[in-house]
């Protein structure tokens, strides 16, 4: 008597359940990823780059690098087929390693020095090593629908437009937040520990890699980007530029960024403010356009 | 192993499938026993020796208070409470980071043994196990001990089950007995709220710990803030839901934790809806004892006011926890004597005594998530500011809805209709949340209780 709802409950519980996940997985192998998941944090974020890094025809210019470089947007960039592979919190031989990885290189490999303290994200270079994607197997029903109205609702802006936006921006003053209590915590972290260990394991990889890239037709570069004056000089910050430079003497490898320092803000002490990204990003294409010939 | 992992299903298929095997029947409980140190020794095989301690100190007061309850009965609950202030509070008085603590070896050893997972939890079920087993004169035999107080659904965080509730249903099970609708209801929706609601929220609320709050905008504060009171509901009425129906699985039915807790009226009716194994815990063994309303006004003020600021400090040493629990107890004695003058009858006095009562209960899960006081009260100044910090993160307001859903539409009485004209749609429903719970899961993440 009691085994027969019992069952009929079940059978009908799990055939709902599987009747969707088999929806969502046809929908998956139907339509892929092509809807981009909002990033709720910044790993998401990475994932949807690196997704997007794999799946598309191979850029002209790429950026490895940390959050210092994460700021300089790809819409930032006058060139096009630019992509940034910076991963906030992370390391540029992430980055590194995962363009290496592939089958087709770019033209141009930036390598943002400025953080090296930090290991390579094994999880991410395995994940995306060999033009893998690390795509879900299964549509997630809710992010897709907020994903469909967020493209409907903020339609990437055209270049043209995207191009007077920047210079409006850039005809404005320089900031002028305050932000000597971020700086000051800034520095107190960036004072605390010896980053020698890492950084030095992390040239010798960088090392190899660029070797590599070379090797297979790439042209690579090191780049610092700025900090304000008071970064410049922490522990942190001088252990890695003598490592770096010490690593690195070819200064033919070096693309010096000198924007107008000036001109130049770090809201939270380490990064770039959007304006001051831009400023850097105009910088990087000038020395970019003398040393590599690379035209708009 | 926690209630999310891969290995915890296997786990529990294994159990289940020996459980009402015919020749095993007769050593149901001894298979409960073994698997729930298994379950807890997977995690922490080091602390298992402090829980065999912990059962067998127990056990031991307990036939000696059968002799003499005055002196062994509290004998017993000041062991289990030295115990719990040993491995709670002991960080108050020494650093864990020194290389020495005190120079003797085994008392540094204990000193840096991790909290153990369950403790708070464990504890008072042993003191409930005292309490309730020498007043009823009733004897049991030392593995029912075992079972009743490190039963796996309900060692990590509860429900807190009474030993008076628990030891009578230690009777041997048979699998035609089992409850697999109900258990399986409350197994779905337990991991439809963990998995879609809180670890998707946790994604967001993440933004609440320190630093990272400090560059969040004000209205971003607020946000968070009422997202972070529907994760923890759902955090923890999730693990609940599932510790009930994998009790009854196993042919055990453990208390409701959880009912509707954000519909409540009044701070009283708060503490009868959340988290109610607790709250009965400390009304039983403690607010009552301590002589409850039975003395005068001020008596009864007092009485709260400790009860709650205790059971603040039973989550944790910290001045947050405490605060939290006093400012629960003085919200219980602010209100008690308008709660008579004020109706209830009227929909929209109803509504405005609910909106008050979730809004300052919400308030005050900040200090529940911010444990330093000084973060806390951070957090909190940041939200009377407007604050002009830079880069402030981009929060899917959309996105924090849709995954709060499910609370606001459980609170506002969905269980009711489905138990009523929707029920010829109920397994559908069931199977659509257990697919969604898989399919929407967020990023793992422990559940809240655990580090209790």
């Amino acid at each position: 008597m009691r085994q027969e709802p019992t069952l009929s409950w079940m059978v009908k519980c799990a055939c709902v359940a599987a009747a969707l996940l088999l929806a969502c997985g046809l929908a998956t192998a139907r339509f892929g990823s092509a809807l981009q998941q909002p990033a709720v944090t910044t790993r998401d974020g990475s994932l949807v780059t690196l997704n997007r890094y794999v799946r598309e025809p191979t850029p002209d210019i790429v950026l490895v690098g940390s959050s210092v470089t994460w700021r300089l947007k790809e819409e930032y960039f006058s060139l096009p087929g630019v992509r940034n592979l910076a991963l906030a919190g992370g390391s540029p031989v992430t980055g590194l390693e995962i363009v290496a990885g592939q089958a087709s290189l770019p033209k141009v490999v930036l390598i943002e020095t400025n953080i090296l303290s930090r290991e390579a994200d094994r999880a991410l270079t395995e994940a995306f090593s060999g033009g893998a994607r690390a795509d879900a197997l299964l549509l997630r029903p809710v992010r897709t629908a907020v994903a469909a109205y967020e493209t409907w609702n903020h339609a990437a802006r055209d270049a043209v437009q995207a191009r007077a936006g920047h210079d409006r921006l850039l005809s404005q003053p320089p900031d002028t937040f305050d932000n000597k209590i971020y700086l000051d915590r800034a520095r107190e972290q960036m004072n605390d520990g010896d980053p020698t260990a890492p950084a030095r394991a992390n040239v010798v990889r960088i090392r190899g890699l660029i070797d590599d890239l070379q090797r297979r037709g790439a042209k690579v570069f090191l780049m610092h980007v700025p900090f304000a004056p008071e970064i410049e000089d922490t522990r942190l910050v001088r252990t890695t530029r003598e490592i770096a430079s010490e690593a690195f003497p070819d200064r033919a490898l070096w693309l010096r960024v000198e924007p107008p320092m000036g001109e130049l803000r770090w809201a939270d002490g380490v990064h770039l403010d959007e304006r001051s990204a831009l400023i850097v990003v105009r910088a990087m294409e000038s020395m970019l356009a003398a040393r590599d010939g690379t035209r708009r | 192993m926690t209630f999310t992992s891969y290995q915890f299903g296997v786990f529990v298929a294994v159990v289940f499938g020996a459980y009402y095997l015919p020749p095993l029947r007769r050593f149901q409980v001894q298979l409960l026993v073994a698997a729930s140190v298994f379950f807890y020794g997977f995690g922490q095989p080091e602390l298992l020796p402090l829980l065999l301690v912990a059962v067998l100190g127990t056990h031991i007061c307990l036939v000696l208070a059968f002799e003499n309850r005055t002196v062994w009965m509290p004998a017993g609950i000041v062991f289990n409470l030295g115990l719990l202030a040993f491995f709670k509070y002991k960080l108050l008085f020494v650093d864990a980071g020194a290389a020495a603590l005190t120079g003797v070896a085994p008392l540094d050893f204990l000193l840096r043994l991790p909290l153990p997972i369950g403790i708070s939890f464990f504890v008072f079920h042993n003191i409930s196990l005292l309490v309730d087993l020498t007043r009823e004169k009733r004897t049991v035999p030392l593995r029912d001990v075992f079972l009743y107080i490190i039963f796996f659904p309900q060692l990590v965080s509860g429900p807190i089950t009474r030993a008076a509730q628990f030891m009578p249903q230690i009777v041997p099970k048979r699998i035609n007995d089992v409850a697999f609708v109900e258990a399986a209801k409350w197994i779905l929706v337990g991991y439809f709220f963990k998995l879609y609601v809180a670890n998707n929220l946790n994604e967001m609320t993440s933004y609440m710990d320190f630093p990272l709050y400090e560059t969040l905008r004000t209205q971003d504060r607020w946000l968070l803030v009422f997202l972070y009171s529907y994760q923890i509901y759902a955090d923890f009425f999730g693990y609940s839901a599932i510790a009930l129906g994998l009790g009854l699985l196993f042919g055990y039915r453990l208390p409701v934790n959880f009912n509707l807790p954000y519909i409540s009226t009044s701070f009283s009716e708060f503490w009868t809806r959340w988290h109610i194994s607790l709250s009965t815990w400390l009304r039983t063994y403690l607010y009552i004892p301590l002589g409850g309303n039975r003395h005068g006004v001020g008596r009864t003020y007092l009485n709260l006011m400790i009860v709650m600021t205790l059971g603040g400090l039973w989550h944790g040493a910290s001045l947050s926890y405490a605060l939290w629990g006093m400012a629960h107890g003085l919200l219980l004695v602010i209100e008690r004597p308008f709660l008579k003058l004020i109706g209830n009858q009227s929909p929209a006095v109803r509504v405005i005594r609910m909106g008050i009562v979730f809004f300052c209960v919400t308030l005050l899960w900040i200090f529940f998530k911010l444990p330093n006081f000084d973060h806390a009260l951070g957090y909190l100044q940041g939200m009377f500011i407007a604050t002009d910090a830079p880069n402030p993160p981009k929060l899917f307001t959309n996105l924090a809805l849709l995954y709060a859903l499910p609370v606001i539409i459980q609170h506002i009485g969905i269980g009711a209709l489905v138990d009523g004209r929707l029920r010829r749609w109920e397994p559908y429903l069931y199977g659509a949340l257990g697919a969604l719970a898989y399919l929407e899961a967020g990023p793992d993440s422990a559940f809240i209780y655990f580090q209790f």
